[in-house]
């Protein structure tokens, strides 16, 4: 699983900037969480486009994330990209306050669609393109919100697994801190993926890489050693998520349908 | 004689704006006094094309992009990479060499990538031949892309004599490994059959690829050329964009064959005599 950080970093750089220039953006933009993944694509982003062409959006929900705060505008300021702070309680709590609920995931899931929300109405107003900061290992198990952490206009992380992420992390020197932290979607406080996912991504990845990258059957992975019921989780959970790595389906009526055989490529005429 | 490696990325499903492109080049070329140009498979239209493919195609000799590249063609000799219309309105994959103004061969890719990432079969005919033909490189043979990666092919076209193999590809880039020479982990298999088929058939190997983006997927670059003695004579680079000239004299496929007889000994009647056999005796898996 270990990857040539430097060969990764230029490929990615170039896919920024190429997929961007193909669609006519100069400028990138992108919500920044405090944690790792988000760092990593800032500072691709920054590599690639230059720090001015970069915006990182910090969008707390009220103050329950200081220290994230405190950690995004850091980065911020050390990698020279612009940022803006803006609070999401406000938009979330008006809409609670009309539908109620103690459904903590319920609450998660529209604070990442609100912050959707304000990525797409900032990259209209900055005419820049939102960046994506989904790994393979979240994208993989189904670990993000559908049209919220998950929306974006291109991704140079969703081919890299959560341990990858980490090495690339060490390999732009980011702050030790952002290494160190443990990895979570902050849908609520003291939330960690490992701690509702039950897997340590270093184990979590070695598997997805065995069943995924090498295409390891159920069987040849339990043989090496890996715990059955890992195993049989992780398969589950990649199947049951299959509908948040696609477009919707559309009804099949006509002779020419969408989707269906009706095929151009999405840089068609870039 | 130089040959001129044109490692670009051509806009996806946009022929006027590659033509421009390969057209920018080919004068560049010129003014180095390149013999010959060598553009990436289906230069002229971007490789992603679904059903782009119908919309970009062109008929040798015909369609109006072909009468613009036969006119450079006078002072250069170009290979270059489209989708081709046949008369019977089948489309292939295909690479045609011109020079003189005329078109001196076209080659339809034969073995079309149908597997994970590729989907050529779905919307190309496959070719069904590998001839071989006297260009000011010698006698020579075209492959385009996977076709190279079939030792048979490779194969065939010494049979029919080639002293030079001019493959073009549209390869993306797959796998990372550390310590992988600055470059995607599939590289190094076009390079070891480049390496491969020039020392084995005693035959100049020009190898050109392409850059750039499509949908995610990164083309690997890394053109190049071998010598008739399996000898490294270029390298582009990997992964961006890049424009290669390199020497490449003829003396040296006598050179080589002389000292490896390869080409002397070969059987090709015993092959085809095994072959017939095999097929005869074939059972499905």
């Amino acid at each position: 699983m270990k990857i040539d950080c430097a060969f990764v970093e230029r490929v990615l750089c170039a896919f920024l900037r190429e997929e961007l220039g193909k669609a006519g953006f100069r400028k990138g933009i992108l919500g920044l969480s405090g944690g790792l993944d988000s760092a990593v694509s800032a500072a691709l982003a920054a590599r690639a486009l230059g720090p001015n062409n970069v915006l990182g959006l910090i969008l707390p929900y009220g103050r329950a994330f200081s220290g994230e705060v405190k950690d995004a505008q850091d980065l911020a300021g050390r990698l020279k990209i612009r940022s803006r702070v803006l609070d999401i309680s406000p938009m979330v709590d008006a809409y609670f306050r009309l539908v109620p609920t103690l459904n903590r995931t319920r609450k998660g899931n529209k604070m990442a669609r609100e912050r959707m929300s304000i990525l797409y109405d900032f990259s209209a107003r900055e005419k820049a393109l939102i960046i994506g900061t989904s790994n393979k290992t979240e994208l993989l198990i189904g670990y993000g919100t559908l049209h919220g952490d998950l929306a974006c206009a291109v991704n140079p992380l969703g081919d890299l697994y959560k341990t990858q992420v980490r090495m690339m992390a060490a390999h732009l020197r980011l702050p030790e801190k952002f290494l160190r932290k443990k990895p979570t979607a902050g849908l609520w406080l003291g939330q960690t993926d490992e701690g509702e996912i039950g897997l340590r991504y270093e184990e979590l990845d070695r598997i997805l890489y065995c069943l995924v990258d090498l295409r390891q059957s159920r069987a040849e992975v339990i043989a090496q050693g890996f715990d059955r019921a890992k195993v049989e989780r992780i398969l589950a959970l990649i199947k049951k998520s299959q509908f948040k790595r696609c477009l919707p389906p559309i009804a099949k009526i006509s002779v020419r349908t969408i989707g269906h055989d009706f095929l151009y490529p999405y840089d068609w005429g870039r | 004689m130089i040959v001129a490696l044109a490692q670009i990325a051509p806009v996806l499903g946009d022929v006027d704006k590659n033509l421009r492109l390969h057209a920018g080049l080919i004068e560049k070329a010129q003014k180095e006094k390149a013999g010959v140009i060598v553009f990436p498979e289906l230069g002229l239209t971007g490789y992603k094309l679904r059903d782009l493919v119908g919309e970009t195609a062109l008929v040798p000799g015909k369609s109006r992009p072909f009468a613009e590249l036969l006119k450079l063609s006078r002072r250069i000799a170009i290979v270059v990479g489209f989708v081709e219309e046949s008369d019977a309105g089948h489309y292939y994959n295909s690479a045609a060499f011109l020079s003189g103004g005329r078109i001196l061969h076209v080659h339809r890719k034969v073995f079309l990538p149908t597997f994970g990432m590729f989907e050529e079969a779905r919307f190309f005919a496959p070719g069904r031949d590998f001839e071989t033909f006297d260009s000011p490189l010698g006698r020579t043979g075209l492959m385009i892309c996977r076709d190279f990666l079939h030792l048979s092919a490779g194969y065939l076209l010494q049979a029919g004599g080639a002293e030079t193999v001019i493959v073009i590809s549209a390869a993306p880039g797959r796998g990372s490994a550390k310590g992988g020479g600055k470059a995607f982990a599939t590289s190094r298999m076009w390079e070891r059959m480049g390496e491969t088929l020039s020392f084995f058939t005693s035959s100049f190997v020009v190898y050109c690829n392409r850059a750039g983006f499509e949908d995610g997927m990164a083309f690997a670059g890394g053109s190049f050329v071998y010598s008739p003695s399996g000898r490294l004579l270029a390298k582009a680079a990997y992964a961006e964009r890049d424009f290669v000239l390199v020497e490449a004299d003829r003396g040296e496929v006598l050179r080589a064959r002389r000292t490896w007889p390869w080409t002397r000994d070969d059987k090709p009647e015993v092959m085809l005599q095994a072959l017939q056999r095999a097929l005869l005796n074939r059972h499905e898996d």
